[in-house]
């Protein structure tokens, strides 16, 4: 009796214990964002002595935090818009067709080699065509690239959820007149919906937090997105601390409040992005 | 003549006429054609950059493999790969113990463990560069929370970023707050999906928790973790935003992992065709990595 009861009290210990470790960091941003620059460079004190928004409203006003978060909302919203539309569907021939010489498996290989190379590799190059096609500093390059990472990550995670509808139901639909496309879209595509969601969600964080091919391609508010934005507060000599602890309060906010949203899928999205 | 799809599927009674028959490449096409353009396409690029020589951002000439031996001639790369490989294999080696550790913790059902999972997972989905925010926060010798604990102590402040050693395992640190929830995450995966029966035979035995970690435990889970291992330390290999927000490299080059190597020797250091060179050079690695980790998930699948 005794001996179970000290069981659980470990096992409340060391679940209490992990979960300081994961929150007090952003707790200690937040209380951070809350001080005056006066209290946080001169008093050390743990807790806001009063709480004040200035930190924040010094981020809108001036600063331009705004444009990126209205940035990072565009791109990383179309950017998965499209790479669900045109993933999924190459998803779906991967899937259900075979193409002569084995074209289908040729592409899904390619697919996932592409997928596993390590972005960084071609930063150099797309920053170079980017300068030359004048396209340098737009919503659309970032769109443009995201869009194309995220298609390999849909096409590798829809394939598997596809493989899992029977044909059957294709079949019956176009014996009742659908043609296969129809079929498709009525039958097959609704049946992923769980699939798609967990892909939605992964490549939606994916995005949000990319930071290197933005810090790349962009370089002012008129396309900067939330983490370079966020980034150009730091690295001046003297660190504007309150503002940057509320920069990345604010930064971090759309993504907590989005997995608190999509929190029942938000494990199964992260889980299968990682593994499959 | 109709498409064939699957064999063994009964799905070769499908039969479609006219446009079903060019569907296939309809559907196929835009995603190829992107991935063409903005991987494939820059990869060749990239490639030929590798072998050249720039002024002002322009290719002026091929100088052949130049840019790669300078790469193994330079000890500042070696220096870069050096630390890159400590980095990860500190990193990865703790947060597998950490998140083996929580996997087992956190293997049972309930509202209250779900909600506890939830939470875990924070540090994971914030953003990078706000993660290098929140470290900053913490380790900064006048503001940091480090410093102020220290303060309200009565002890004199940590100096953490400005010593070399102390900058490498703030670092290591940080990404074990961020990635510990992934392997976390993956080995749960891997434990909720082992089979009960060795588990009730050793209950039945009377084994001991710990031997029964052990004896079946570890080894059902052991491919799991290699997989988990492989994943993360491939993307930890090309870390970036993080540091490029706590220390840039530095103080000195006790944090120049790779990825900000290269970036630096690009834009701030101009050298556009070493840097191309450099990076290929790590992707080779990573993609030999990758190749590695799809075998292991390939034999896993079986």
């Amino acid at each position: 009796m005794t001996a179970s009861r000290l069981n659980r009290l470990a096992w409340a210990a060391a679940a209490l214990a992990a979960i300081l470790f994961a929150i007090a960091p952003l707790i200690w941003m937040l209380l951070t964002s809350l001080k005056t620059n006066r209290e946080i460079t001169q008093e050390t004190s743990l807790v806001p002595a009063a709480l004040t928004p200035d930190n924040y409203l010094s981020l809108f006003n001036g600063r331009q935090f705004g444009a990126y978060l209205t940035n990072s909302v565009i791109v990383t919203g179309l950017s998965v818009a499209i790479a669900l539309a045109l993933g999924t569907m190459a998803a779906y021939v991967l899937a259900r067709f075979r193409l002569p010489g084995g074209l289908d498996r040729y592409v899904g290989f390619s697919l996932l080699m592409v997928r596993l190379l390590p972005p960084v590799v071609i930063v150099i190059p797309i920053f170079l065509l980017a300068q030359q096609l004048g396209f340098l500093n737009t919503q659309l390059s970032l769109i443009v690239v995201y869009a194309t990472f995220n298609v390999t990550i849909v096409v590798w995670m829809m394939e598997s959820f596809f493989r899992e509808i029977p044909v059957d139901l294709e079949e019956a639909a176009m014996v009742d007149g659908d043609t296969r496309f129809t079929a498709f879209r009525r039958i097959v595509l609704p049946l992923a919906a769980p699939g798609l969601v967990a892909t939605g969600i992964f490549t939606a964080i994916a995005t949000y937090n990319e930071f290197l091919f933005a810090l790349v391609l962009t370089s002012t508010p008129a396309a900067e997105t939330m983490p370079v934005g966020a980034a150009t507060l730091i690295g001046r000599i003297n660190v504007d601390w309150g503002a940057m602890s509320a920069a990345g309060v604010i930064g971090a906010l759309p993504i907590v409040v989005f997995s608190v949203l999509v929190q029942k899928h938000l494990v199964r999205g992260l889980t299968m992005g990682a593994v499959k | 003549m109709a498409l064939p799809t699957r064999p063994g599927t009964p799905g070769a009674a499908l039969r479609g006429a006219g446009l079903d028959r060019v569907l296939p490449y309809l559907m196929l096409g835009p995603a190829i054609f992107l991935v063409l353009a903005v991987v494939v396409y820059p990869l060749f690029e990239g490639l030929r950059s590798s072998t050249g020589f720039f002024r002002f951002g322009r290719l002026v000439r091929s100088v052949g493999l130049d840019n790669y031996r300078q790469a193994f001639d330079d000890p500042l790369f070696a220096q870069a790969l050096l630390t890159t490989a400590r980095f990860v294999f500190l990193a990865v080696t703790i947060e597998t113990v950490l998140g083996l550790g929580l996997a087992l913790l956190l293997a049972r059902e309930g509202r209250l463990v779900r909600r506890i999972r939830a939470t875990l997972i924070l540090p994971m989905i914030v953003t990078p560069v706000v993660v290098g925010i929140v470290f900053r926060l913490i380790y900064a010798s006048d503001v940091g929370l480090l410093a102020s604990l220290a303060h309200a102590l009565g002890l004199s402040s940590p100096q953490i970023l400005s010593n070399g050693d102390g900058a490498f395992w703030g670092l290591v640190v940080l990404d074990v707050w961020e990635w510990t929830p992934l392997l976390f995450l993956i080995l749960l995966a891997g434990i909720q999906s082992m089979p009960i029966e060795p588990f009730e035979a050793a209950k039945v035995d009377g084994a001991s928790g710990w031997r029964t970690f052990v004896d079946h435990t570890l080894p059902l889970l052991r491919p799991t973790i290699l997989v988990a291992v492989t994943l993360r330390a491939i993307e930890a290999l090309t870390t970036f935003d993080q540091v490029y927000v706590l220390t840039r490299g530095g103080p000195g080059t006790s944090t120049q992992l790779i990825s900000i190597y290269g970036y630096q020797t690009f834009f701030q250091f101009q050298q556009v065709g070493y840097a191309a060179a450099m990076l290929f050079i790590v992707s080779l690695v990573v993609l030999l990595a990758s190749g590695f980790a799809i075998a292991l998930m390939w034999r896993r699948g079986r």
